[in-house]
């Protein structure tokens, strides 16, 4: 039987909006959050090859590269949390209003910066 | 109630346990990610860690999956395609965090 639901419209028919930003921007993190939790996944289990084989990976996660992309991934992070956290006040029924949606999107973009500054600065004990 | 706000309900339970999972994982990961072999090793054979890893990717996996598939929902058309994907998807979810949480249990000092 044919599937008469319709498509989700294409993104580009719209004007962008924050909202728009913000949603699109959260299915993109998600997906490279669950890529590189993947990637974190085949790390975790190489470990089980012990010491000798753990010299390119730790040379990788070392390289400006390597901290270029625990940095990204912290930013992925942070705006995922927040975006989830604004998902579920809006389906508690809350913050619908149009410039109360426009106010949480902005908060979820700037808010996922300060977020990734906050969290690099508790993981590596600064505060 | 049918299967999509079945889906829907396991979408936010899933998504209220990982939030605080992602922020005790990310804050770990950015203070062990350039430390060397044995204190990485030491970070996921402490038992806490190893449990709340193992929550967190569970929980993750199944939070992708469901997500992902109102992705597929949403911008596939062609049923076939979409089953094979949403099936590729289902496997991924389990067999990914079945494998990484193995290798974790085997992990030792």
């Amino acid at each position: 039987m044919d599937n008469k639901n319709p498509l989700s419209p294409h993104i580009q028919i719209y004007k962008w909006h924050i909202s728009s930003l913000v949603s699109i921007s959260h299915r993109i993190t998600g997906i490279i959050n669950i890529v590189a939790i993947t990637l974190i996944c085949i790390w975790v289990s190489l470990l089980v090859f012990g010491e000798a084989n753990y010299d390119l990976i730790n040379f990788l996660l070392n390289s400006k590269l390597g901290k270029f992309i625990v940095l990204s991934l912290a930013w992925s992070f942070s705006f995922q949390i927040l975006s989830e956290i604004r998902h579920l006040i809006m389906d508690m029924g809350y913050a619908f209003e149009l410039q109360t949606t426009r106010v949480t999107g902005l908060i979820v973009i700037f808010g996922s910066f300060i977020l990734t500054i906050l969290i690099f600065f508790i993981g590596k004990n600064y505060i | 109630m049918n299967l999509s706000t079945k889906k829907w309900i396991f979408l936010k339970i899933s998504s209220i346990i990982i939030i605080p999972l992602m922020f005790w994982f990310i804050i770990n990961l950015v203070s062990i990610y350039d430390k060397s072999y044995f204190e990485v090793l030491k970070f996921f054979v402490n038992p806490m860690n190893k449990f709340l890893f193992s929550l967190f990717i569970i929980f993750t996996y199944f939070f992708s999956a469901l997500s992902i598939s109102e992705v597929f929902e949403d911008y596939i058309s062609d049923e076939k395609i979409k089953n094979v994907a949403n099936r590729l998807l289902l496997i991924s979810a389990i067999i990914i965090p079945l494998l990484t949480i193995i290798f974790l249990f085997k992990l030792n000092l």
